[in-house]
This record gives C-alpha cells, sequence and structure tokens, in this order.
C-alpha cells in the first residue's frame, strides 16, 4: 500500500525523503488540512516563497519544489479505539457569535469539502415570534447515546472511548440509516465521486477515519472532532479558527476547556456560571457539545427575514446538471 | 493496562512537544485580509515581548499589525523582522525572520545576550526596507530572572512554593522581591489558572506560596503538572517553569470502554438471545422441512395404498 | 351407487387440462408482452449501471432527502408481499374451501414481490460492492440488520411455502408432460423432475407432505408479520418526526396485508381472464375477497386516524411543522387523495355487494395498490424533508425532492422484473394447485354422496316408520348419524 505511493514520481519521493530523515528535516509550516509543506525537487518556477521552520528558522524556497505532506495516520484499529482516558467535549459560546462563518471555513479547508456542504454549519436561529435571532454554529454533537451508530449495519460508524463518533468510510456499505437516524442534520453523503481538485491536492495518502479524506463516493462523512489534530496536540480547525473566540474544546476528565485565544477555563464553571445546555436534550441524545445561551450579545442581531431555505449560488445551468 | 499507560505518556509527551511547536506554526490566510497597499508604504505597528520557557530556552517574540482597508488592525504576514542585542550602545543583529499567519515573527534568542552595567539586555526588533511597510522600530529591554519550584510531594497542604531570583552585581543570584507569580495546571491544550485568584507576589526571599486546591483532575495516577509564570512583568518579562505533582484527583479507569450497548460493535446480551431464538427457532423448523423433503424423496415405492388420494 | 350430476373422473380431467393447458402454448402476445418487459428491464438495467458508475448523484436524492422512491418502493414491495400470507395461510389454517384455486397465485406474488422487494434496498446502496461487510461486520443492533435477518427468513420460508403444494403438481407436469407437450421438451422433463422430488404419491409421502404444509402454514405467519414490523422499524427507531411513533409496527403490517391482499385480487382477475379460469375463480371469490379487503381497509384506515390524528390533536413543535405540510403544506393533495380516494372511497365502494363484483372489485384494487404506493412515498419523504434543525442556504436541488428519470427507470424495471417472473412461471408451471382443487372436488363430491346418502337413509327411515307404523315395531334412531 505505502510502497506504491512511494514509487509514485516527483512529488511523494519528497514525501518519501521527509519520513526517512524525520519531521524537522526540511523547513516546513502547518496548513489547512493538517498538512506540512517542505521543499523537495528540482523544478522551478522562479516564484519564491518562504517557510517556516518549527525551530524558527526560515527557508526560501522555489514555489515548483513545493509539497504538502501529512503525518502518517493511526492505523484503523487505533482509530477505532480512540485516546484512552478522554471524554473530548465542546462547548459554543453563543453569545459570543457573530456569525462570521470562519468556523466552517476552516473546517472546509482542514477536510477539503466542497463549499455546500457545512459539516459546521452556522444557522440563524429564532425560538419563538417575540424572541431575537442568533447565530447557532452545529458541528456533529458526537452523542454518548448516538442514534446513527445505533443503526448502523456495519459498524462503519463508531463511539470511540474518548466519545468521537467517527465513519470509516472503507466499510461504509452507504445505506444512509445513519443519515435517516441523526436529528441534527449532521451526516452528508457523497452522491457522486469526489471532486477532482480535492484528489489531487491529497495527493495519495492513506486513508484513515481519524481525518475522514480521502473522500470515497457512495460514503457518509460528517464532522469528526479532527481527531489527527488532537493527537498531535492541537484543537480542532473550527476552534482554532475561530476569532471571535467562541468555541471552546477540552477534556471532560480534565474539567478543562480552551478556546482560539488559549485561554483555559474551568468546564464545570463555564457551563455553571452560564447556564450552560445541549441542543434538543429532550431527545436523549447525550450531546457531548454544549451551548452557552445567547444573552448579552456584543454584535448585531441577524436579520431573520435574509435567511433563505434554498442558497442561490449557482449558475442556471449549473443548476439543470445538477437535476439531470 | 500497562499498555495503556504507555500509550497514554507517549501522548503526553506528543502533546508537550506539540504545544511548544504549536504558536510558531501558520496557517492559509484568506487573500481580502491582506493589509492595504496603494502605491505608498502603510505604517505597521511592532508589538515586542519577551519569553523565558520552563526549558529555559529564551526567546524574543514580535507581533506586527498593520491597517486594512477598514482601518482595522490585522496581523501583518510574511513580513521580514530583523532583531538585534544592544551591545556597548551599538544595535548588534541576532537573527532575521518572518512573520507567521498570526502576524507574529518568533526568535531564538542566544544564550549570552550582552548586558549593560545594570545587567538588564535590549531587544531591538525592525521592520527595514519591507516592500509593504513603512521602517519601523521597537525596543524593551529586561533582566533575566530564573523561576524555581519546589514542592513537597508527600505535603497533604499541597503547598506549591515559587523562587525567583535574579543576577546580582557581584554574580550571585539575589532573591527578586514583590514579583507577582501566577500558578496554573497543564491542560490538554492549555494551562488553566488553578485558582481565580491565582497570583502571589514574592515575598523578600523571593518565594512565592500557593496551596493548590483539592480534586482538580488528574491522569490516573493523579499526576498533575503544575505551570508556575511571571506574567508581562516590567523587570523580566515572561517567565515560566513547570513542577510534576501527585495531587490531582485520580481518574477512575473505565474498566469496559467497549461495554456491550446498542451503539457498540456488540450487542447487549438479551437482544442477541431474543434475535437468536425467534429466527434461530424459524430456521430449525425450516430444517426439519428440508429433512422431511428429504424423506419424501427416498420414500420407498412400497405403498399398496397409493391410491388413498389419487383417484 | 351412481351420480349422474358428478362425474368426478371426468371433472377432475377437465381441472388438469384447464390447468396444465397455459403452461403448453406460448402465443405471440405472449411473445410481445415479455419483449416489452424485457426493454424495460433492459433501460432500469442501463440506468442502474449508470447509477452504479457515476453514484447515486444520478437520482434526485440528496443529503436532505436521503431516501427517496427506491425505500419507498422497498417499502410497498413488501407489502404487497403479505398476500400470500394471508390467502393462503390463513385461509388455509381456517380450513376455508374457497382458497384451494387462488393459493398458487398468491403465494407467488409473495415470492416474487419478495425477491425484487428484497433487492430495492441494495438497489439504493451507496457501495453495493460492499453487501459483503454486512455478513463480516454485521451488527444485530441495527434495524437494517433486522430486516435482512427477517427477509430472508421469509424469503426462505415463502419459497418452501409456494414449492411446497407444488410437488404432486409437478408430478403431473412430469407425468403428463410426454403425451402433450413439445415445446423445450427436455428443459422442462428435467425441471420438473427435478422439482417433484421424486413424487410418487404414495400414503407415506402425502403423510409428509400435510404434515411439513401444516407446520409452515403455521411457522410463515409470524415470520411474515415480523417482516413488515421490523420494516417499520427503520423508521421507527429513529427520533425522526412523523417516523418516532409506536404505532408503525401494527400501522406497517396492516397496510401490507390491504395492499397486499388488493395485490391478490389483481393477480385473480388477470388470471382468470387469461388463462380462463372463470369455472374455478368465481365472483363468489371476489365477493369472500372483496369482504376481506374491505375489512383490512377499515383497520389500515383506523391506523390511519391514529398515525395521524393524535399528533395532530397535540401539534409537538417538529411534528407539526411536518403535519401542517401534509394537511395543507405541498404534500398535501397527495396526502388527502391518499386518505379519501385510496382509503375511505374503496371502504364505500367495498361496502356494497355491486362494489365487490369481478369489475367493480378490480378497479378499486388498482385504486388501492397505486394508493399504497403513493402513502409509502408519503411516510418517507415529507418526514425527511422536516429535520429538527432548519433548512437553510442550501443548494436548490438538497430542498427538495421528486424522483428523477433514473429512480423512475430503475423502479419500473423491478416492477417489469415481477410481471416479468410471473408471466414466466404461469408458462411453466400451473397458476392453481391442480391437486388442491381436486381434493377440493373430491371433497364437494363426497359430501354429495353423504347428502344423497342421508337422503337415501332419510328416506328409507321415512319406509321403516312408515313399516314401523304398519308393523308396530320399533327401530334404533341411532343408526342414521352413524352412517352418516
Amino acid at each position: 500500500m505505502s510502497e506504491d505511493k512511494i514509487n509514485e514520481p516527483n512529488k511523494n519521493s519528497g514525501r518519501r525523503n521527509f519520513l526517512k530523515f524525520g519531521a524537522l528535516a526540511t523547513g516546513l509550516t502547518l496548513v489547512g488540512g493538517g498538512l506540512q509543506k517542505v521543499f523537495s525537487g528540482e523544478k522551478g518556477t522562479g516564484e519564491k516563497v518562504r517557510l517556516l521552520s518549527p525551530d524558527g528558522k526560515v527557508y526560501e524556497g522555489d514555489k515548483g519544489n513545493l509539497c504538502e505532506v501529512r503525518p502518517l495516520p493511526v492505523s484503523n484499529e487505533e482509530a477505532r479505539k480512540g485516546i484512552p482516558n478522554k471524554k473530548f467535549v465542546m462547548v459554543i459560546d453563543l453569545a459570543k457569535c457573530d456569525g462570521c462563518k470562519k468556523c466552517t471555513e476552516a473546517c472546509q479547508a482542514m477536510h477539503y469539502t466542497e463549499s455546500d456542504r457545512e459539516w459546521l454549519k452556522v444557522f440563524t436561529m429564532k425560538e419563538a415570534e417575540a424572541d431575537a435571532p442568533y447565530y447557532f454554529p452545529k458541528p456533529c454533537f458526537h452523542c454518548d447515546n448516538p442514534p446513527c451508530t445505533k443503526v448502523c449495519p456495519v459498524n462503519a460508524t463508531f463511539k470511540r472511548q474518548d466519545g468521537i463518533v467517527l465513519i470509516d468510510n472503507e466499510r461504509c456499505i452507504g445505506c444512509r440509516s445513519c443519515m435517516a437516524a441523526c436529528p441534527y442534520s449532521t451526516r452528508f453523503f457523497n452522491w457522486s465521486h469526489p471532486d477532482q481538485k480535492q484528489t489531487a491536492a491529497l495527493g495519495n495518502i492513506k486513508y484513515s477515519p481519524e481525518q475522514s479524506v480521502p473522500r470515497r463516493m457512495g460514503t457518509v462523512e460528517k464532522c469528526d472532532f479532527c481527531p489527527d489534530m488532537i493527537r498531535q496536540g492541537k484543537m480542532p480547525a473550527c476552534v482554532s479558527g475561530c476569532p471571535m473566540n467562541v468555541i471552546y474544546f477540552g477534556d471532560q476528565n480534565e474539567d478543562a476547556v480552551t478556546n482560539a485565544a488559549g485561554v483555559t477555563v474551568k468546564l464545570s464553571k463555564l457551563l455553571s456560571d452560564n447556564a450552560g445546555y445541549r441542543h434538543l436534550e429532550e431527545l436523549g441524545t447525550e450531546p457531548r457539545v454544549y451551548y452557552l445561551p445567547p444573552k448579552n450579545r456584543k454584535y448585531p442581531v441577524p436579520d431573520m427575514d435574509k435567511v433563505d431555505r434554498v442558497k442561490n449560488t449557482k449558475k442556471p445551468t449549473e443548476m439543470v446538471m445538477d437535476n439531470m | 493496562m500497562s499498555q495503556r499507560t504507555i500509550s497514554y505518556r507517549y501522548f503526553m509527551s506528543r502533546i508537550a512537544l506539540a504545544i511548544t511547536i504549536t504558536g510558531l506554526l501558520s496557517s492559509n490566510v484568506s487573500a481580502q485580509d491582506t493589509p492595504q497597499s496603494h502605491g505608498s508604504k502603510s505604517e505597521a505597528t511592532i508589538a515586542l515581548s519577551y519569553y523565558k520557557k520552563a526549558d529555559t530556552a529564551r526567546t524574543a517574540v514580535a507581533e506586527i499589525k498593520a491597517k486594512n482597508k477598514n482601518g482595522k488592525f490585522i496581523p501583518a504576514i510574511n513580513t521580514w523582522v530583523n532583531f538585534y542585542a544592544v551591545q556597548n550602545k551599538e544595535p548588534k543583529l541576532i537573527n532575521s525572520t518572518v512573520t507567521n499567519s498570526k502576524g507574529k515573527a518568533v526568535i531564538v534568542l542566544p544564550k549570552e545576550m550582552p548586558l549593560d552595567d545594570s545587567l538588564w539586555f535590549t531587544i531591538v526588533a525592525k521592520i527595514e526596507k519591507d516592500s509593504l511597510y513603512e521602517d519601523a522600530t521597537e525596543q524593551v529591554h529586561f533582566k533575566d530572572a530564573s523561576l524555581g519550584v519546589t514542592l513537597n510531594p508527600k505535603d497533604t497542604n499541597r503547598i506549591v512554593t515559587a523562587k525567583v531570583l535574579q543576577m546580582g552585581k557581584d554574580g550571585k543570584e539575589v532573591p527578586a522581591k514583590d514579583v507577582a507569580v501566577k500558578f496554573y495546571v497543564q491542560r490538554l491544550f492549555g494551562v488553566m489558572p488553578a485558582l481565580e485568584e491565582n497570583s502571589v507576589n514574592t515575598d523578600e526571599n523571593g518565594e512565592a506560596s500557593f496551596t493548590l486546591p483539592k480534586n482538580i483532575p488528574g491522569d490516573t495516577a493523579g499526576t498533575l503538572g503544575v505551570v508556575v509564570k511571571i506574567e508581562d512583568n516590567d523587570k523580566f518579562g515572561n517567565v515560566e517553569k513547570n513542577a510534576t505533582t501527585s495531587w490531582g484527583s485520580r481518574l477512575s479507569l473505565i474498566k469496559d470502554p467497549f461495554p456491550r450497548a446498542l451503539w457498540e460493535p456488540y450487542a447487549p446480551m438479551p437482544l442477541v438471545i431474543t434475535i437468536s431464538t425467534l429466527f434461530g427457532g424459524v430456521w430449525f423448523t425450516y430444517f426439519l422441512i428440508f429433512f422431511q423433503l428429504r424423506k419424501i424423496k427416498t420414500s420407498p415405492d412400497d405403498d399398496e395404498d397409493k391410491t388413498v388420494k389419487k383417484n | 351407487m351412481a351420480n349422474e350430476k358428478f362425474d368426478l373422473k371426468k371433472e377432475i380431467e377437465m381441472v388438469r387440462e384447464d390447468c396444465l393447458r397455459p403452461t403448453r402454448t406460448f402465443s405471440r402476445t405472449t411473445q410481445v408482452w415479455i419483449a416489452c418487459l424485457l426493454i424495460v428491464i433492459g433501460w432500469g438495467l442501463y440506468c442502474y449501471i449508470h447509477q452504479l458508475r457515476h453514484g447515486l448523484g444520478v437520482t434526485a436524492m440528496r443529503d436532505y432527502v436521503s431516501w427517496g422512491l427506491y425505500i419507498s418502493t422497498f417499502v410497498f414491495f413488501i407489502g404487497i408481499s403479505h398476500s400470500g400470507t394471508l390467502v393462503s395461510a390463513i385461509l388455509r389454517i381456517t380450513k376455508q374451501e374457497w382458497r384451494r384455486p387462488i393459493t398458487r397465485s398468491a403465494e407467488l406474488l409473495t415470492f416474487v414481490s419478495l425477491l425484487f422487494g428484497g433487492i430495492q434496498p441494495i438497489i439504493d446502496l451507496g457501495r453495493p460492492d460492499r453487501i459483503g461487510n454486512l455478513v463480516i461486520f454485521g451488527r444485530i443492533q441495527s434495524p437494517l440488520m433486522w430486516d435482512v435477518i427477517s427477509i430472508c427468513t421469509y424469503f426462505a420460508g415463502s419459497t418452501v411455502f409456494l414449492f411446497l403444494p407444488m410437488i404432486p403438481d409437478m408430478a403431473l407436469c412430469r407425468d403428463s408432460l410426454t403425451v402433450t407437450d413439445t415445446r423445450y421438451k427436455r428443459f422442462k422433463k428435467w425441471l420438473y423432475k427435478f422439482m417433484a422430488i421424486g413424487w410418487k404419491g404414495t400414503k407415506s409421502q402425502w403423510h409428509r407432505l400435510e404434515k411439513t404444509m401444516n407446520i409452515m402454514t403455521i411457522v410463515i405467519i409470524p415470520v411474515a408479520v415480523s417482516v413488515h414490523t421490523v420494516v417499520s422499524y427503520i423508521f421507527a427507531m429513529t427520533l425522526r418526526p412523523g417516523w418516532n411513533s409506536t404505532v408503525f409496527g401494527p400501522y406497517f403490517v396492516v397496510g401490507a396485508l390491504y395492499s397486499g391482499s388488493a395485490g391478490v385480487i389483481l393477480g385473480m382477475a388477470a388470471f382468470r381472464k387469461l388463462y380462463h379460469l372463470e369455472k374455478y375463480i368465481t365472483p363468489k371469490h371476489f365477493d369472500l375477497m372483496g369482504r376481506i379487503v374491505l375489512a383490512l381497509t377499515m383497520i389500515y384506515a383506523y391506523l390511519n386516524l391514529n398515525e395521524y390524528w393524535i399528533p395532530a390533536y397535540k401539534m409537538a413543535t417538529a411534528e407539526g411543522h411536518l403535519l401542517t405540510d401534509l394537511f395543507s403544506g405541498s404534500y398535501s393533495s397527495a396526502f388527502w387523495t391518499c386518505q379519501f380516494g385510496t382509503v375511505l372511497l374503496p371502504i364505500v365502494i367495498m361496502a356494497f355487494p355491486k362494489g365487490r363484483s369481478i369489475g367493480m372489485l378490480s378497479i378499486t384494487c388498482i385504486i388501492i395498490v397505486c394508493g399504497a404506493w403513493v402513502k409509502r412515498y408519503l411516510i418517507v419523504v415529507p418526514t425527511l424533508l422536516h429535520p429538527f434543525m432548519p433548512i437553510q442556504e442550501v443548494p436548490g436541488s438538497w430542498s427538495s425532492y421528486f424522483p428523477n428519470y433514473v429512480e423512475f427507470s430503475v423502479t419500473a424495471a423491478a416492477l417489469a422484473g415481477i410481471f416479468l417472473v410471473i408471466t414466466l412461471f404461469s408458462k411453466l408451471f400451473p397458476m392453481m394447485a391442480v391437486w388442491e382443487v381436486e381434493e377440493g372436488i373430491e371433497i364437494e363430491h363426497d359430501k354429495q354422496l353423504a347428502i344423497e346418502l342421508k337422503e337415501q337413509r332419510i328416506a328409507e327411515d321415512a319406509k321403516a316408520k312408515l313399516l314401523e307404523k304398519a308393523n308396530g315395531e320399533i327401530k334404533p334412531k341411532v343408526l342414521i348419524s352413524e352412517k352418516i
């Protein structure tokens, strides 16, 4: 499996070298999808780019020689077990969210998703007629009583010991029972072949349920809490991508959550001080995502009238193609 | 069990490594957030700070910001920053680096920084001859402090003592008085204040003591990392030191992380028994019928009264 | 004592001739019909291959409506498959004599609709190539797994149930083949011989066959009920408004019986007409089946009331949005047409004896079957369009659903497949259980004889009484009952 990857010309020779000589051999920097960029190869375009290495050194190299590598993922078995003695939990402070959707963008960059596929979607919600609307970012809730995992006939979606619910797209048969079962419309289906650009961007990387890519036609995907990032000691893309520090992430066993600003707070205190709640608690799914109520908001109230059911960004011809 | 501990330790060590490099790593920045540039160069501001990490490595961080079209300050990325040390009132280039996606340029300071008469050292960060920004300079000076943490693992009062020392005139270290020291506990993605009021000033011995609260969750062995920090001190900058205690509340191991449940790979026994009994019974009946059919096939051509039903 | 009105031997000869005649002909009309079906199937296969190559994206399904026509059709076909059990097993258990000419077609309908119903979810799979994962990694907690187990069990059972009463008929076909039939003789000879499993009609063989049939008749009923119950569970085990209902099991079972027995009536009418079985399948059969469908439709109407009126009274948030859409929104015309046109109207029609005449009943049953199909669609699709989270800023194709040509073509092919298998079956095997009908005639004959005997006795008795009166002697009365 890895052998044929190594034998691929140009791009992957860099990968091999990179892996052989260790993580710090060449100047590198992390980009969106948990990828590391390295200089490698002889091709030149004349355009120079700078990369920063973890030890603070700067390397300038040719853009044509730039390539991305990804730390080797954990095995499928390991990915199914999860990280022992951890219980990951997310807190979303609705009072601070200004609906900028930077979290969605960070997520999409991380997972190479198409623009209409929002694993983390920012809804505009309004409880009652007299209430003011508010923004509501909604990732996968990684429920402790997960309706999706219960109905999977082949154990392709599974609950790990660290609380994360993942999908193994090498096992998924595409029956979409989980999509029907999820009350939060969190799951997406790969109706067609994955986008060519994404495939090219990812190269020949090995699949792991922890990174959810490369995606495959006929399988289900969803927000995964970025477990590959967690293994690198980093928070999920949406958490660190939020400029308003809305999203907190951490380990419930440690009773602490951290936001993008690096502020670590006591989870139990955060929830009790702000009357945290879980969305649709009455369904009994026991979500691992908590919300802090949108009171004393610091941004203008969203305009409910501007939210349409249908996003009309596509050209008419594309829409015809869709319906064919 | 030991397997689990090992992988956990490995994991923690990975995290520790990753945390130290997190701040240095850049990520993609969208194009519309680039600073304005219409012909003339724009103004950039530099905020310079100094850190002494737990491993005594000293870094200088210059945060560069510039106004965008809307007049809002945003990080200036990929900008070269030159760092200087001042020796005999002459600036001496230490290193140059480029800012990351958060607009931060980070360098590791040399072990021996040139000191002035009162034992202060000076760091200067400069933007020079940049294509986008006008030249800018920021200068700070600090004194080197060494921060030590002492604690008695058997202490039931869970007292953590930090000691701050600074270089004396005679080359000996002397206690630093009235320095605010803050106490944190190490968590997965950052450090959390050990208590809301976690700042203690050093006494004349340069010591600050803090009682670690009970019931702070540690790992399965109750191990708890304590981080002691001097933050944004005018004299010493940012200094940090770690210690490990066993004063955390122990995390009880989940005996079976994958119990038989509806959402786990293995089904609850009552469900398995019910389904296998019901359908097992039916299939058992089917086999009885197949058995009978075989008998029909092999039944001998015996009967004398085979006309019972057929005519 | 000979009976002029009832020549048993002649009757039986006639039955055999009537039943076996269709298996000996292969008319031009049949050939054209099969060709048409093959064209539909071929086009459906082409569309399916297109779907395999380019993914389910070629259908109209998207992330909100992730189950569409395929799953609706799955539920519908499985529903139709309940006919065999109802008519055949229940009527057998209750020893209804009139069942005899219609059991075979009912059992066949079960077998075929189950076959094509069962492949619908496979057509709907994103990765049919990984179907083996169901065996390798199967989780018994999944309602879909219950479906797989239950449908396989029912399919095996209904195959046996169809096959058992065919054994003596196969022997009959085998034995009468040499005389008349010439088409595909070698194949037929082999087939009949194989399927007759050495049937010689000995006493022990009859005994064993009756025993196995009695067992199967009992076993197949709970299995059939289980199938449609767990089909409903793939919906009812979710938290979705409209599916999260405790009445779904019985609702689906009754819905299946209602549409399935209507399907049986349509089959009866078709075979009666096409294979000239008017003598055996009589207006009396239609009247009785009509009564059964009437009763089932009324139970179905009652369950509809439970399914919609109870939540409609409360109008809980999410459920309320769905019900509003069904009652007065985009699905209201289809919904009310289903409720009034295909449930209440058939009740009214079938309540009158004229409504249970062959013509009227057939039309009513067409309405019922079509209505049941649309109803399945109305159960599956609107719920998916009313999730708990609002549908906001999604691509246009996600926010609504109507099946496109691929789905219609593939579904039409499945329907054509049902017709094709039934046609081929009827060209190979007798569409009535010959021996069962014969047995019925024999019983009828025996009854006749008994009645005559009784009449004779009574007459003799009367004579004796007269004599007795004349002679003053008394004869014991018990004798009469003993002899009958």
